[in-house]
């Protein structure tokens, strides 16, 4: 059912991973773009091709939300409705869209122009609502961003008019950046014209670093980045430098791996540096894979962030063509391919193992550690996965030193980094502020204050799976160690900001559906009790919660935190535990109005599998089923 | 014993070996650590999180999972502190929330993990109010297996046994999170050949078998250890059975034979003991009819039918047929009683005299598991023992086995071979000559000067390249723990003897002749020759040229032998219309397989027939003796690396029927009520101690002491020096222009064969087809599902065509025991190794 072009195509894409396998995903794009989805007869037909069972390609589709397994209509449209966006108002454009289309949530117009969906966090947050448009059949997709209804109008007329499609992807920059130049690096040139193209970034002395490193040793390379004491940006914050320590002597090939899959709700910082500087994270990468002796690099970009592989892929062509990538780059004798890998809807694929199984060609679930990636990585091959904002630090460390770098931050954490911040702010946007400067300078300071100079509730310091913390940590440096002080931890750097008068329950839900979305399903905690969380809180936004339910979460949000597989799992119930620790008496007030008689829940099946010899049932012949038969 | 550390599990100090996993080292120590997604079998997978313990490090204590933590000496854990038990109680209730409970119907009910390990480690009280989520419930994966998603617990055991036994995945989890399930490819089917196996290996009641399930509770059956007996591994299971009708068969472990597992032959086609048409009584011919009658006048007439032509025609006018798939006592009694009292050599199985195999078969089957190389020729274990062959592409994937296969069709292992060869038949002694020669120059490269000129030599074939050669040949010269198996395909018919020949030449110049051995496709085949089932063999396997064993078996069974050695089974069949007046066949069925000796039976003055059904054979008969199958009675069965294993009785013979080994005791008291003190052998283990007596390789062993694991005889009791065999330059069938094809004849596990076919619901499963390369199909103008027909100077056979493209171009492949199209009626008269012609049949 294939066409020989796509057939091709795939084989092409076989071809360019050092184990065919890795380019399934590819594979199943290129099917889908050509059939509008994927029917079992196309998997069938890629499973012929990879020499594959076909189970397993219909279990990797079956991991993917990006990948259909029924039509869809002309259009597909997705609306953010996580967190941060819901904070932004999406609600009300969602229901806009269904208004105006006529349609709910995961149906089609009678018309087949439009099928609509809500949708995980974009990586949009400060720039939402945000809707992501995919054209059926075609590899035409890109973000609507700062939607209001009238936009909402506007994007469907446009989207109509057949031939004129909205081009490439210029979103709004909100970006308020700029408050402070003298720490503006990562983001020094985001702001001009063209700052994507290699010839701005050359005339900026783009590519002077990496020829400098590539004249160095790799120990010497690997030596300053530990020495500037570059901190993790992905969410762990493990020191880079020593991670590429850890890389076995003499066992080659070896890989890097960039984590660019940024799906960690309110995090959106990686996305401007793919879509605006991607060539100063080619630099940071091939000082990285020179300092590792990597003759691969594989960015892993999340597949919804289409345009910035586009803009990736147009920086790797123009950096090939000088002579910067692939055989004997800069006139030495170091090769370095950088293939830019699409995921395809799946937030666990951030998770460094996770993503490795997936860029093999796997389902993106989580493996064991040890051993390490840089012990056993890619195809069993030691291999480092780093953050694209790590990587884009090494290259400016390695432009100006550790010294250089150090003059930033704290001792612990050392440097500048770039900070996502959205919710209830006035100026939303990515800051590139030292380590530890407070919440209240950069809330206050850089973003102008909340929306309508309300209170804070609350702030969310790290992305979504970051515990909650009280606005009395407003003064609280932002980096590892004070927050880790002030109850929770920095992760990715996205700051989110709720204020008063925003329900504590809403968003406690909210955020616990995301993660019952993105559970992998590996680990029983993560699997069953996730979607129980979420069943609860739905039951208790709904009216029907009782105090005994609190207990419950507070119980099984402990297995899933201590007992998970991987850290998904711990990460998808730490916000919930902080509200519950720190809203608790607001969960308590709604559950006593909304069900001041604590009525429990009918329940279908309600299982005793051992009797309970403890408790005396005296009043079992309550139950109407039990009573005696009168005559 | 440097590799034994200490650690500690609440306080209690045990020893255990450096890496192991803490599971094992706790199992050892005597603590269950419960677990789900863990199997001894399968790589740790950590999924379940049912294992949880604390574990001392650094940063205090913290929840490991037991499964996948390797033990490192002064580790220290604790497995019944309050915060493990509360973590694996937390476990619990998180698996059980969303489980149906439905244990009351539910097979895996009484041996199921999940129901133990809630009452062990539950708290006994859930607290989960909400709807369960519902998946689909009893649905079909194939025709064998059922799937249940709701009790499934996605432990992913039975994803990863078919990935990493079978390396077939056709099992995966689709979508994720809460709605992951487990599930095939909704257009394929699960066809894995030991796909059942995934239904022992599951922790909970999810995976069921199709064919048995709601017809047992487990705690309501008996359960007899047994053995498979549809291949010449012969694989232990477990016979349950409840009130005397067999239920099912699960695996049962043997390291030594068959790892955990069976192949779905074993577990699924037990029909034979339900079957409707089987024998219920002694029938004699009655005024040219077979009519019932009672076992006294069957066996009269037996008596009076052979004495007579006895005492006419003398004792060489009667001949028996013995059977591989019958146990040793069976064979070994119709043996004693045909030379002992009859007094003739006219003794032969199918398999006998007529098969070139090595009469110590294979040195071990475990040999795999450790094997550097492995060589398969003639021989497709994936078709005639699948759990071989998974351990076959263990070693090849795991291990880093290197694999040489010659074979005439590209069989399923032909994948992971590192030089895979497809010579036609009647090529292959050109072939197995040219790696000798390959193998000669290899061993000059290497310093040897003993190598005459004119070998020096390698020369390309037709189905093999000088790399090839010369691979295959560096491949087994460097060997050091080689597995090298040659099979039927190359040991029976015309040419084989030189096949053999030049097999074993190339072997003895790489050096390693001595790990040559023969893989048997028959269950028994080895035992059937052990038991002197042969026209020119003892029991024991002396040559009845042999004096001394001669005289010591005379002196047991009081009689004296004859000497002359006696007729093959082909020769018996032959001569049929001439010296042999009377055949007396035992589990065995030549008109079945070959219709056309129909004529040869009806010139015999005499038949008895013993057997499980009224086979084709056994209609001519004039007398059939009702045989009880092996699970309606006890045996021993010795598999093709002479491991002599054990069969108990597990169920009460069908209607009259009666074990074969007792059928001939009883025969013989009645044939020469005289010789009745050399006849005391009135239970199956005093028939064995007699063997035992018999054939020395079986001295040391008794029915009491084969264990649940069975003996394997000594290979050095056989020395079989192996020499150079006379460079022939290959003999092979004759080409003729009227046949211009090349027959290709092997097993498949789904076959018509007697036994398979009694599974009804499984008989649709045989691939009735004849196989021709697409080429050839398209050349004759034929497409799959066309009617054709194949003929041969013998005779001719009608059925669908296949197109296949792992059929080498000029052969046809058909295999064994297609119901309606016996391959043997295509079979010179040396056997299978001929030429046939392919023609479109009007149906
Ligand atoms: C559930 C989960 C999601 C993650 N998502 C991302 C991600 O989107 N991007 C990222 O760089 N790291 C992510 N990580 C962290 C990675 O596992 C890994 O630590 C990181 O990529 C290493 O790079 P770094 O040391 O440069 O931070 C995630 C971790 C978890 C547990
Ligand atoms: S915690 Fe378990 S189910 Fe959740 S994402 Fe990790 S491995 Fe998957
Ligand atoms: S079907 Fe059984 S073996 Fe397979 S994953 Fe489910 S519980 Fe495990
Ligand atoms: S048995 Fe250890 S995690 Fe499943």
């Amino acid at each position: 059912m294939l066409s020989d072009s796509a057939r091709s195509e795939i084989q092409n894409l076989m071809a360019q991973y050092p184990r065919a396998r890795s380019a399934i995903l590819p594979a199943l794009y290129v099917a889908q773009q050509e059939i509008g989805w994927l029917p079992d007869e196309a998997m069938d037909e890629i499973a012929l091709l990879f020499g594959m069972e076909p189970a397993e390609v219909y279990a990797i589709a079956g991991f993917y939300n990006m990948f259909y397994k029924e039509p869809k209509g002309k259009f597909h449209l997705e609306i953010c409705t996580n967190v941060p966006c819901m904070l932004r108002g999406s609600g009300n454009i969602a229901d806009y869209l269904q208004e105006r289309l006529g349609i709910g949530f995961g149906e089609t117009t009678a018309d087949g122009n439009f099928s609509l969906d809500h949708m995980e966090c974009l990586g949009s947050c400060a720039t939402g609502p945000v809707v992501f448009a995919r054209r059926s059949q075609s590899a035409w997709g890109r973000y609507f961003e700062n939607l209001t209804p009238g936009q909402v109008d506007v994007m469907l007329d446009e989207l109509l008019l057949e031939d004129a499609l909205p081009g490439e992807q210029t979103p709004a920059r909100p970006y308020h950046h700029d408050h402070h130049p003298e720490t503006n690096y990562l983001l020094a040139r985001i702001d001009k014209p063209h700052s994507h193209k290699i010839e701005t970034y050359l005339a900026d002395g783009g590519y002077e670093t990496a020829r400098k490193a590539l004249a160095m040793e790799p120990a010497e390379v690997i030596e300053t980045v530990k020495k500037a004491g570059v901190r993790g940006r992905g969410g762990a914050g493990f020191p880079a430098g020593v991670k590429w320590g850890f890389i076995p002597k003499d066992i080659y090939p070896r890989y890097l791996v960039v984590n660019a899959d940024e799906s960690e709700p309110g995090t959106f910082k990686d996305r401007l540096i793919l879509e605006f500087d991607p060539h100063q994270l080619l630099e940071g990468i091939i000082c990285t894979s020179w300092a590792i002796q990597a003759h691969y690099a594989f960015v892993y970009v999340r597949g919804e962030y289409m345009f910035a592989q586009e803009r990736m892929k147009t920086a790797i062509a123009e950096a090939k063509a000088k002579g910067f990538l692939g055989k004997g780059i800069f006139g030495s004798d170091f090769d370095l391919e950088v293939i830019i890998h699409s995921g395809a809807g799946a937030y666990i694929c951030g998770e460094e193992t996770a993503l490795l199984s997936s860029l093999e060609g796997y389902r993106g679930h989580p493996r064991l550690k040890p051993p390490f990636p840089a012990v056993a990585g890619l195809y069993a091959k030691p291999t480092i996965v780093n953050n694209v904002e790590t990587i884009s630090h090494v290259r400016h460390v390695m432009e100006h030193g550790a010294d250089w770098y150090r003059q930033w931050g704290t001792e612990r954490s050392p440097g500048l980094q770039l900070i996502s911040l959205s919710g209830q702010v006035k100026k939303p946007g990515v800051y590139e502020i030292p380590y530890g400067m407070t919440f209240r300078e950069l809330i206050y300071d850089y973003a102008g204050g909340t929306v309508d100079d309300r209170p804070i509730k609350s702030i969310i310091p790290g992305g979504l799976s970051m515990p909650q913390i009280l606005p009395d940590a407003l003064d609280v440096g932002i980096d590892f160690e004070s927050i880790v002080g002030a109850g929770s931890m920095l992760g990715s750097g996205g700051v989110i900001v709720i204020c008063e008068g925003e329900s504590i329950i809403p968003i406690a839900r909210r955020a616990m559906s995301f993660y019952v979305e993105e559970s992998c399903g590996k680990c029983t905690p993560c699997r069953e009790g996730g979607s129980w969380m979420e069943k609860i809180l739905k039951r208790i936004e709904a009216g029907e919660g009782t105090l005994e339910d609190l207990e419950t979460m507070a119980r099984v949000t402990k297995y899933i935190d201590q007992q998970s597989f991987c850290p998904f799992g711990p990460a998808s119930v730490w916000g919930l535990q902080s509200t519950l620790r720190l809203f608790g008496d607001e969960y308590k007030d709604f559950i006593l109005e909304t069900n001041p008689n604590g009525h429990k829940p009918d329940i279908p099946v309600r299982p005793i599998y051992r009797a309970d010899s403890g408790e005396l049932h005296e009043n079992l012949l309550d139950d109407a089923t039990l009573a005696p038969l009168v005559p | 014993m440097s590799d034994w550390i200490t650690i500690t599990i609440d306080g209690q100090e045990i020893k255990a070996k450096n890496g192991e996993l803490l599971t094992a080292a706790a199992a050892r120590a005597g603590i269950d650590i419960p677990v789900f997604c863990s199997h001894p079998k399968l790589d740790p997978l950590g999924a379940c999180r049912m294992c949880l313990v604390e574990q001392e490090g650094p940063r205090g204590k913290a929840l490991v999972t037991a499964c996948t933590t390797p033990v490192r000496d002064g580790a220290i854990f604790h497995y019944e502190s309050e915060k493990a038990i509360d973590a694996r109680q937390g476990t619990m209730e998180l698996i059980l929330i969303n489980h149906p409970l439905d244990c009351p119907i539910c097979d895996k009910g009484g041996e199921c993990p999940l129901q133990n390990q809630a009452l062990e480690h539950g708290t006994g009280k859930s607290h989960f109010w909400e709807e369960k989520r519902h998946k689909a419930k009893g649905y079909p994966l194939s025709d064998l297996v059922m799937l249940d998603q709701e009790r499934c617990i996605l432990c992913w055991r039975c994803i990863r046994y078919l990935q990493e036994w079978e390396d077939k995945p056709q099992l995966g989890l689709f979508h994720r999170g809460g709605e992951t399930v487990v599930d095939k490819f909704p257009e394929g089917e699960l066809d894995a050949y030991t796909s059942g196996s995934i239904i022992d290996i599951c922790p909970v009641g999810a995976l069921t078998n199709r064919l048995s399930r709601f017809s047992y509770r487990p705690w309501d059956i008996d359960r007899t250890p047994s053995i498979c007996t549809h291949c010449a591994q012969g694989c232990n299971l477990i016979i349950d059975s409840r009130n005397n009708e067999v239920r099912r068969h699960v695996s049962r472990e043997n390291m030594a034979v068959n790892d955990e597992w069976i192949c779905d032959k074993g577990r699924f086609a037990t029909g034979i003991t339900k079957h409707p048409d089987r024998l219920q009584e002694p029938l004699a011919r009655i005024d040219g009819k077979l009519q019932p009658v009672s076992w006294q006048e069957a066996l009269q007439r037996v008596v009076t039918g052979l004495k007579t032509i006895v005492q006419r025609d003398g004792p060489d006018a009667v001949g028996a047929l013995g059977s591989a798939k019958l146990s040793n006592e069976a064979n070994y009694l119709l043996g004693k009683f045909m030379r002992g009292m009859v007094g003739t050599n006219n003794i032969d199985f199918r398999e006998g005299a007529a098969l070139l195999a090595d009469p110590r078969g294979v040195p071990a089957l475990a040999d795999v598991r450790e094997a550097d190389l492995i060589v398969l020729m003639g021989s497709d274990p994936s078709e005639e023992m699948p759990v071989l062959a998974n351990l076959i592409k263990r070693a090849a994937k795991r291990n880093g086995a290197r694999l040489i296969i010659i074979h005439p069709r590209r069989i399923e292992l032909a994948k992971y071979a590192d030089v895979f060869l497809n010579p036609t038949p009647a090529e292959e002694v050109a072939l197995f000559d040219a790696l000798t020669r390959a193998t000669m120059q290899a061993r000059m490269e290497a310093g040897d000067e003993e190598i005459p000129d004119w070998l020096r030599e390698t020369e390309e074939v037709e189905s093999a390249s000088v790399e090839a050669l010369a691979l295959a040949a560096r491949l087994t010269m460097q060997a050091k723990n080689p597995f090298i198996v040659y099979g039927a395909d190359y040991a029976w018919g015309f040419g084989a003897r030189d096949i053999v020949g030049a097999l074993t030449n190339w072997l003895i110049t790489a050096g390693c002749e001595e790990r040559l051995g023969f893989l048997h496709n028959q269950a028994n085949a080895q035992g059937a020759g052990d038991m002197g089932i042969l026209p020119d063999y003892l029991p024991g396997r002396s040559p009845i040229s042999d004096r001394k064993a001669r005289s010591a078996i005379e002196t047991l069974w009081q009689t004296t032998l004859p000497t002359q050695p006696g007729l093959s089974y082909g020769g018996m069949i032959a001569s049929a219309r001439g010296r042999i007046k009377a055949l007396y066949i035992m589990g065995s069925d030549p008109v079945g397989e070959k219709p056309a000796d129909a004529d040869s039976m009806k010139a015999l003055e005499f038949l008895v027939v013993q057997d499980v059904f009224l086979t084709k054979t056994a209609q001519m008969a004039d007398v059939v003796l009702p045989a009880a199958s092996y699970i309606e009675s006890a045996g021993t069965f010795t598999n093709t690396e002479r491991r002599v294993q054990r069969a108990p009785q597990a169920v009460r013979p069908v209607g009259k029927s009666v074990a074969d080994w007792a059928i001939l005791m009883h025969l013989a008291l009645r044939y020469d009520p005289a010789a009745s003190a050399a006849w005391k052998t009135a239970t199956i283990s005093e028939v064995f101690a007699e063997i035992a007596q018999v054939a020395p390789m079986y001295a040391d062993m008794s029915w009491e002491n084969l264990g649940e694991q069975g003996q394997q005889w000594d290979r050095e009791a056989l020395p079989m020096g192996k020499r150079m065999h006379a460079y022939s330059g290959g003999s092979a069938t004759p080409t003729d222009k009227r046949y211009p094809y090349r027959l290709v004849v092997s097993s498949l596990l789904w076959d018509g064969g007697t036994t398979f076919s009694a599974t009804s619901e499984m008989a649709h499963l045989a691939s009735r087809s004849a196989r021709l390369h697409p080429h050839d199909a398209a050349d004759l103008g034929l497409a799959s599902g066309d009617l054709v027909e194949v003929l041969s100077v013998a005779g001719s056979i009608k059925l669908p065509l296949r197109v296949d493209d792992s059929i080498k171009p000029g052969t046809v492949f058909v295999p064994f025991s297609l119901p309606e199209a016996p391959v043997g009626t295509l079979f010179d008269s040396q056997g299978p190794r001929t030429n046939v012609a392919v023609l479109k049949a009007a149906s």
